[in-house]
């Protein structure tokens, strides 16, 4: 039965520099949440406290009711998954996945068996045989993914098991391993630098910046309701644009559109994507400066006449031959925050 | 504002000039490859020849000349095995060695009793049969890689893996007794005078070669995730001893293997240090070699070298067969 992980208030500081900063994080049994950052945001050390690789300097980590604290990490039942793949060259895959049954002294027979099933659920049954350097990245990490779940392990923590792998290896394994997490019942921590990858792997996603967490959501929330100009920045392209609300209109500046409804009046940032801009017509101008055909779209860099950098979206059919352009504002799909 | 595209349409119209490749680069693309092979050729000859020529002047009468001359004989091998009549003093490889035990075993002196003498009860002579004597050197070699392994593989691990204060001093260190055999076996002998020469001889060649070890394992350690891969093992249920001997260790058996083969070859041919050291009991290989070399008779030289030679082989295609079975043999990739 997957269990519960709650971190308490967790802080930890290596001498004198604070890696995570006082985080409480709550993942339901089952689900899989996503830490999400830039490098040195804490999301890493985030999770080696959660596998017992590093013992917090205050606060609490829970497997359901059980406080794990300080036990130390054979003894806690995590699965790990890495980059690297960290598979054990000297053994075969069979072995591989087998290693962590044999630290249990489960017998050779149920072993080979449970060792099979794994790697059948990964798809690359038949392959326990092999010696893992003769695999590709891909099969390497379904091995590494193998034998972290063969052990049951009471959570699974995935430390960006997708970042050596190529582009399109990439998509495939995100979709198959991700609905393989939807469908067996685990739960599971999913670090990585790539937003648009936890987006596809994970339920919620924990966005971390300097050691907090920024925001915690589904990742329609995150995108379409940022807390904050960092995850609005962080996750996906956006337009920051500081506005001014008022009588309902909303005031870029050189242009005004009207406000969404419930808009707060005064000072805001307006947060658009590239797609709540609409080509012509609208009464916000902007100039093209650069674009870049991407076989789906084209994006654009443009700059309004109050000098501000906007990046626009069109679809190549109905990209603007001309350099000055008029678009309309989608208020619906924009985002305001009353940042400070 | 410029007009959009101007940069670009100059871009495309101007002409590319032909490239013009200068003379050592036609000339290295038509000579190189051949260029490359004939010098590795007369390296090898270079190399080889002499090897060859000694291997098969152990078999001649005569060796005065550039070639040997004379009949074909075994004699050589036989005299190198000792198992033939040698002129003068037992100059084969160990011959019939004789071993004396010290009868003084050793004092123990205490402040209030008498001075306490342990005597052995007996001189100890053994006489051991030839192989077993040749089989010496290779053992004195041999013992010298077990201590390399129990000290250079931790060592490259640590230095390897951790982050610590004293981190580059202790790679430093463990480099350092690259120090010529001639200069630690004045050392040995100051320091430790009563040592007996096995012991000496054992710990000088694990010291002496140390730094080979730890070079090529931890060559195969960097090629590791070391991090990862224990955390990986630690989190399957793994002990840290158990992580260590399990998979840490096999994993880098690679540097293991050629660390093992460098040091026990290098220690086996040791010269300088054994010639300090050396006082009594077997005598080490290379020192036999050397009475032979400033004696007379070479070509038994010339038979143990080949003696050397088939041993350094075997045992490396030993120790690479045990790399090979059980392991996966790594390198390329």
């Amino acid at each position: 039965m997957a269990e519960r992980v709650t971190l308490n208030d967790i802080t930890k500081r290596f001498d004198e520099t604070l890696a995570v900063d006082d985080i409480s994080l709550r993942v339901e049994p089952g689900e899989t949440v996503g830490l999400v950052g830039p490098s040195g945001c804490g999301k890493t050390t985030t999770l080696r406290t959660v596998a017992g690789f590093e013992t917090p300097s205050e606060g609490e980590v829970l497997f359901d009711d059980e406080v794990v604290t300080n036990v130390p990490p054979e003894q806690r039942n995590v699965g790990l998954v890495f980059q690297s793949y960290a598979l054990f060259d000297n053994m075969t895959v069979q072995e591989n996945v087998e290693f962590g049954l044999r630290m249990r002294d489960v017998p050779k027979a149920e072993r080979a068996d449970r060792a099979t099933e794994m790697l059948e659920l990964l798809d690359i049954g038949g392959m326990g045989d092999r010696d893992p350097t003769t695999l590709s990245g891909g099969q390497q990490q379904r091995v590494g993914l193998a034998r972290a779940l063969a052990i049951e392990p009471r959570v699974l923590l995935l430390d960006e098991p997708m970042t050596g792998l190529d582009a399109k290896l990439k998509t495939r394994l995100q979709e198959e391993i991700g609905s393989l997490l939807e469908e067996i019942d685990v739960t599971s921590m999913y670090v990585t630098h790539d937003q648009a990858e936890a987006m596809v792997m994970c339920d919620r996603i924990a966005v971390m910046n300097d050691g907090r967490v920024e925001q915690v959501g589904t990742p329609a929330e995150i995108y379409e309701r940022p807390a904050n100009s960092f995850v609005a920045d962080f996750v996906g392209t956006s337009n920051r644009l500081t506005a001014t609300v008022e009588n309902g209109t909303l005031d870029l500046g050189h242009a005004a559109v009207e406000a969404p409804t419930g808009a707060p009046e005064g000072d805001v940032t307006v947060v658009a994507r590239p797609e709540a801009f609409t080509l012509n017509g609208g009464p916000v101008e902007a100039t093209i400066e650069e674009r870049f055909y991407l076989g789906e779209h084209v994006r654009a860099t443009a700059r309004t006449p109050d000098d501000r950098e906007l990046t626009l979206r069109f679809d190549p059919e109905r990209a603007p031959e001309s350099r000055e352009v008029t678009l309309s504002l989608d208020t619906d799909r924009v985002h305001l925050l009353r940042d400070p | 504002m410029s007009t959009p595209g101007a940069d670009d349409a100059t871009a495309v119209t101007g002409e590319v000039p032909d490239r013009e490749p200068s003379r050592l680069g036609r000339l290295s693309a038509r000579y190189g490859r051949s260029l490359v092979t004939a010098l590795l050729l007369v390296t090898i000859l270079f190399l080889i020849g002499p090897v060859l020529v000694t291997f098969i002047a152990s078999f001649f009468e005569n060796w005065t000349g550039i070639l040997p001359s004379g009949g074909l004989t075994l004699r050589n091998w036989a005299q190198a095995l000792g198992v033939a009549e040698t002129v003068g003093a037992s100059r084969g490889l160990g011959g019939f060695w004789t071993f004396v035990a010290p009868d003084v075993l050793f004092v123990l002196d205490l402040p209030l009793l008498p001075e306490l003498t342990l005597f052995f009860p007996f001189d100890f002579y053994v006489q051991t049969p030839i192989p077993m004597a040749l089989g010496f050197s290779v053992l004195l070699a041999l013992l010298g890689v077990f201590i390399n392994l129990l000290v250079g593989v931790p060592i490259a691990y640590a230095v390897t893996r951790y982050d610590f204060t004293g981190r580059r001093l202790m790679n430093t260190f463990a480099v350092l007794p690259i120090v010529p055999g001639i200069i630690l076996g004045i050392a040995f002998l100051k320091t430790y005078p009563d040592l007996p020469s096995v012991i000496a001889l054992v710990l000088g060649y694990s010291l002496l070669k140390i730094p080979y070890m730890v070079l090529a394992v931890q060559s195969s350690f960097e090629s590791m995730d070391l991090r990862q891969m224990e955390e990986s093992a630690r989190s399957l249920g793994a002990s840290w001893t158990t992580t260590f001997l399990r998979v840490i260790v096999p994993g880098a058996k690679q540097g293991i293997i050629s660390g093992s083969i460098i040091c026990w070859t290098l220690a086996a041919a040791e010269f300088n240090f054994s010639y300090v050291v050396y006082s009594s009991g077997p005598r080490p290989f290379s020192l036999f070699l050397f009475e032979n070399i400033s004696n007379n008779p070479f070509l038994r030289a010339a038979a143990a070298i080949s003696i050397y030679f088939i041993i350094v082989a075997v045992v490396t295609a030993l120790l690479n067969r045990l790399g090979e079975n059980g392991f996966s043999v790594g390198g390329v990739r």
